[in-house]
């Protein structure tokens, strides 16, 4: 697997901060987000640790000297009780169904390599994650629930939904960011205004 | 906590509003103006051919003026929707240099009639880059968004006016002749810029009628450009059929009027800026997406030649 | 105090929507006073309604379980914290297909979903009202075209909506109140793509304004809008309808939850008892209208059973809670060569309805499709919950996203009786039960979607895409509580009038019959307005009390 090289190494969306493109709402809920990452209120010693592991192979970011936190805020919204506003009939309840993942994503480990999921190097946790995607996961903790939805329309969603709420992201994507009072004036492709991230051939120029 | 930055604020946007008050001011100057005294009856015979040379003088000024306010007008609305387009081709250049070499050359002096002959060929062919853009060059091809948001027909004949207006003041000092009538090419020199004025503001009011359809005419104060314009512009080609006190007071004052309202509009669009998200405080997008700043006062430049003409033909009759 | 935590429309004022901090006087009722009208819910339907009804000079109470926000104030330009404005109380999906709920289906706020819809107002084609006896599908609505045309004009003036000179499909409409936007490259993409397949296209007709309009500015394209506008170029129900609501002298009451609609022993409504700042109140009303749309409208008649209505109110056809429809949402995204940057204007800026007024296809219905323009949360989870793609890939096909293209359907589905709402056995933060959702796409549907995916797949290569994948999803919700012509086979009459209680009416989307391939709103707004006025025309010949001559009203 080749490195990842983002496409727009210059930007910053944060720098847009005291801009036009920044109001004070939306200062107020960045600023949280970035100071204040929840501590852990949901989850045991364990399935706290799981859970980074878990989310460092869904996104990983050895780039980052300091990743962006995804654990802490599944822990925050389970502690909240916070729903999506429905759940899928066929799925245990959230707060259930993120315990059973945790436990059994151990279980299929130690079935595999005989130890605990944080135990393993990145490339066996990678395969019992896929194993997981793919409905094969050992380990009783699963119960009736399907290992495929929960991977792809939980656990998956929730950590880029994460990740892609954090202005490092904006900037490694090259998104405006938040964009109240000042939005855009060019709408036509390959056109900017200032306040975006260069255009990437401008960048190469 | 996040580093704050600070955006320089110095931009092509910010001159361009610069641009568009030094107009302001400049126009307000002129309007405070006065003409020459008008022709009286029973003036002696030498004393009425001084003042037709005076009158003269003072139709190639408001000619100058009119060039200059209109220059002025294109050069600020051009830099900045340009800028908009940000320069994607370098022929934009073109507008906003041609009408600053125009002003540069607006008084007297050498080399004015190439820069005014320049300025008017360039608005000619941005007219024709222009056209080209919204008929061929938009993905959707002629539409009517293509007209309202593609590049402005109409603005670089603004520029082609303001050329004309500045071949004109020159030729008129070129061809002036003591004792005779004042002829431009030829032409007398009072029908013809009247129908000029007349034809200039008719082609203004076509685009501002555009635009101001595209903001559906959501003030009534929308109409006033695109009614009495053209109501000028047809007092104004009466004067030439029939120069009668009466027609000649009538479109005086429907220019006047005019005049007026080009400054007026700028401050309109002024006001258009703030009621746009975050009003001035959000300058650096609404200068360009908010209405332009500097478009209205082309009117005046095109009126202040209308009534040196005015002038010139009350002088004559 | 934030808008979620404590009430704001008390003591004589609400908030004033167009300024910071800002206050309107509001008319206020005491629970004990009977009121003309208790609307429940105060968006598309309820919120429109609720500002005619007062200004015909009804006296009138509007609810809402959400907040009543001020947009410029409240609203961050943040994906994840403007999830506030979506339905997030606990529902039960089941089913074949099992739909999400929420942010593309179901707000909780005043103004209800048009706080966060996406402003795509199109207008139904007139052969769907008879889509039985003219398309041989689904079920025909007891209201015609022509007079919709009207309603939908009353509709697009309030909401000044900004659209085309002309557009392309259906009878002639008169010109929109305001100018179409200039279309971004998102747009222009799907524009190259029907001139390569020689199919027509226009800028959406959308409810976001492109000019000022009053104290509301027009839209700067931050592209935020299914985040709520904080702008308030939107015109959503909470910037218009709303405020004249307040003005004509209507009661809304934010954060306040209506959990049953009771009835007397005749059997006629007598108000609601809802839940607001602790405790729960009831309101006395002569008139009570269900405006909760096509989850929570028939949700709130089932759990007002009582025993002389055992299987809920309105409910003696069985009809209430079943043909529940939605738009399938299936989508095709690929990659340009140029910069589209699609997180600029409003999402959908150019629209096709070719294959809704086409009738030689290998199914019933239709579908509009519109250029896409997602910002990063809601892409990234559409994209990993459809692709499963994770890891490094993840960031990688991320990273793509400034030059990403993407068509995304509006797609009919068919009127399935089994396809509904019921009540599940869990309980909500209220302790009323939940609703719990089924839903199954039928052959039809499924023929639909196949086609829309294989359309636009041409698409998009003919606009220049390469590395297509396809998504799924479904959005808005439609029918629940069919309006008809009979009392057996429906809920209400054509003017939203349940057959069973004289003075219980429903104005939301649950009325309609059937789905149709366009978003719904408009026909919301439309509906309600044509309510309205049926309301004021009954009251005027003194049969609000008590219906008239039933054949009248059949015939009618």
């Amino acid at each position: 697997m080749s490195r990842f090289q983002p496409p727009y190494p210059g930007y910053d969306v944060l720098a847009k901060w005291d801009t036009p493109s920044w109001n004070d709402p939306t200062r107020r809920v960045v600023a949280e987000r970035l100071t204040r990452v929840p501590e852990r209120r949901f989850f045991d010693p364990h399935e706290w640790a799981t859970l980074h592991a878990v989310c460092d192979r869904l996104i990983p970011q050895p780039d980052r000297l300091e990743p962006v936190p995804i654990a802490p805020f599944i822990d925050d919204k389970l502690h909240r009780h916070q729903s999506d506003g429905w759940r899928e009939e066929s799925m245990p309840r959230m707060e259930d169904a993120w315990r059973r993942f945790l436990k059994g994503i151990d279980e299929a480990a130690q079935a595999r390599y005989g130890r605990p999921f944080v135990d393993l190097g990145p490339e066996w946790r990678d395969l019992v994650l896929r194993a997981v995607q793919k409905r094969e996961a050992e380990g009783g903790a699963w119960g009736d629930m399907d290992q495929k939805t929960f991977f792809e329309k939980s656990l998956l969603r929730e950590a880029a939904g994460i990740y892609y709420a954090h202005p490092a992201a904006w900037s490694e994507i090259g998104f405006g960011g938040p964009a109240s009072p000042r939005g855009y004036v060019r709408l036509v492709a390959d056109r900017r205004d200032p306040w975006e991230a260069p255009l990437e051939r401008e960048d190469e120029a | 906590m996040p580093e704050p930055s600070r955006r320089s604020l110095l931009s092509p946007a910010l001159w361009g509003g610069a641009a568009a008050a030094a107009g302001l001011a400049l126009g307000a100057l002129w309007m405070a103006r006065r003409p020459p005294r008008r022709a009286r009856e029973g003036m002696a015979p030498a004393a009425r051919t001084a003042h037709g040379a005076a009158m003269e003088r003072h139709l190639a000024r408001r000619l100058d003026e009119a060039g200059t306010m209109l220059s002025l007008s294109v050069l600020a609305d051009s830099a900045m929707e340009h800028y908009r387009g940000r320069f994607h081709d370098p022929f934009m250049y073109a507008a906003p240099a041609a009408a600053a070499l125009s002003l540069a050359r607006g008084g007297p002096g050498s080399g004015r009639r190439t820069a005014h002959g320049a300025a008017a060929l360039t608005g000619a062919v941005g007219t024709g880059f222009h056209v080209y853009n919204v008929v061929a060059r938009r993905e959707s091809g002629l539409t009517w968004n293509s007209l309202f948001y593609g590049a402005p027909l109409g603005a670089p004949a603004a520029l082609v006016l303001a050329g004309m207006a500045g071949l004109a003041a020159a030729q008129l000092r070129v061809e002036a002749r003591e004792g005779e009538p004042a002829s431009i090419a030829g032409a007398p020199a009072a029908p013809l810029v009247a129908l000029g004025t007349a034809l200039g503001l008719l082609g203004t009011t076509a685009e501002v009628a555009l635009l101001h359809f595209r903001g559906a005419f959501q003030d009534p104060w929308m109409y006033v450009p695109v009614t009495l314009p053209p109501t000028a512009a047809l007092a104004l080609a009466l004067t030439v059929l029939r120069p009668t006190p009466a027609t000649i007071a009538a479109a005086r004052r429907l220019l006047q009027a005019t005049t007026a309202m080009g400054l007026a509009g700028a401050g309109f669009h002024a006001y258009g800026i703030h009621r746009n998200m975050g009003g001035w405080a959000n300058w650096s997008q609404m200068l360009l997406q908010g209405p332009p700043l500097p478009a209205p006062p082309s009117f005046t430049g095109v009126a202040l030649a209308g009534l040196g003409a005015l002038d010139l033909m009350e002088s004559e009759r | 105090m934030s808008a979620e935590d404590t009430p704001r429309a008390v003591h004589g004022r609400a908030p004033d929507v167009f300024r910071r901090g800002g206050w309107v006087p509001m008319r206020c009722f005491d629970d004990e006073e009977e009121v003309d009208f208790a609307i429940v819910g105060t968006g598309a339907g309820g919120g429109t309604l609720a500002a005619r009804l007062a200004e015909a000079g009804f006296s009138v109470v509007a609810f809402d379980v959400g907040a009543f926000y001020r947009p410029l104030e409240d609203f961050a330009s943040d994906e994840r914290e403007q999830s506030k404005l979506y339905w997030r109380d606990e529902r039960v999906s089941g089913g074949e297909h099992p739909i999400s709920l929420g942010s593309n289906n179901s707000g909780q706020s005043v103004g209800g979903s048009t706080v966060h819809f996406q402003m795509v107002t199109l207008r139904f084609r007139p052969e769907w009202f008879k889509a039985r006896t003219k398309l041989g599908y689904g079920r025909d609505w007891p209201v015609g075209w022509r007079e919709m045309w009207g309603y939908y004009a009353k509709a697009e003036a309030a909401m000044a909506i900004s659209g085309p000179i002309s557009y392309p499909w259906g009878p002639p409409r008169g010109r929109y109140p305001y100018r179409a936007h200039e279309v971004n490259a998102a747009g222009q993409v799907l524009v190259r793509g029907a001139r390569a397949m020689g199919v027509a296209w226009a800028p959406t007709p959308l409810a976001t304004i492109s000019a000022p309009r009053g104290l509301a500015h027009p839209c700067v394209y931050r592209g935020f809008c299914k985040s709520g506008c904080s702008t308030n170029a939107k015109q959503s129900v909470l910037v218009t309808y709303i405020p004249r609501a307040l003005k004509a002298g209507a009661e809304v009451r934010d954060l306040a939850m209506v959990g049953q609609i009771e009835t007397d022993d005749a059997g006629r409504a007598t108000g609601v008892v809802y839940y607001r700042d602790g405790r729960w109140r009831r309101q006395r009303a002569r008139n009570v209208v269900a405006a909760g749309y096509s989850i929570e409208t028939p949700r709130l008649l089932l759990n007002s059973a009582t025993a002389r209505f055992p299987d809920g109110l309105a409910n003696s056809s069985g009809t209430v809670g079943t043909h529940l429809m939605v738009h399938s949402n299936h989508a095709v995204w690929g990659e340009m060569d140029e910069e589209i940057r699609w997180y600029k204007g409003p999402p959908s800026m150019a629209v096709c309805e070719h294959w809704n007024y086409e009738d030689q296809k290998d199914f019933h219905g239709g579908y509009a499709f519109m250029s896409q323009g997602p910002l990063p949360v809601d892409y990234a989870q559409s994209f990993v919950s459809n692709t499963g793609v994770w890891g490094m890939e993840l960031r990688r096909r991320m990273a793509n996203y400034n030059r990403m293209a993407g068509l995304k359907i509006v797609g009919e589905t068919m009127p399935q009786e089994k396809n509904g709402v019921t009540l599940a056995e869990e309980r909500d933060r209220f302790g009323l039960p939940v609703a719990r959702v089924t839903f199954g796409y039928c052959d039809n549907d499924r023929r639909l979607y196949e086609h829309s995916l294989r359309f636009m797949r041409r698409m998009l290569k003919a606009a220049g895409a390469g590395d297509l994948f396809e998504t799924e999803s479904t959005a808005h919700l439609m029918g629940g509580c069919p309006m008809g012509f009979k009392p057996d086979d429906s809920v209400t009459d054509a003017d939203g009038r349940t057959w069973d209680i004289d003075n219980l009416w429903i104005c939301d989307g649950s009325l309609f019959p059937t789905a149709g391939g366009v978003n719904p709103s408009l026909t919301i707004v439309a509906m309600a307005e044509r309510i309205a006025d049926r309301i004021v025309a009954l009251a005027g010949r003194g049969e609000l009390e008590r219906r008239g001559r039933r054949l009248g009203a059949l015939a009618g």
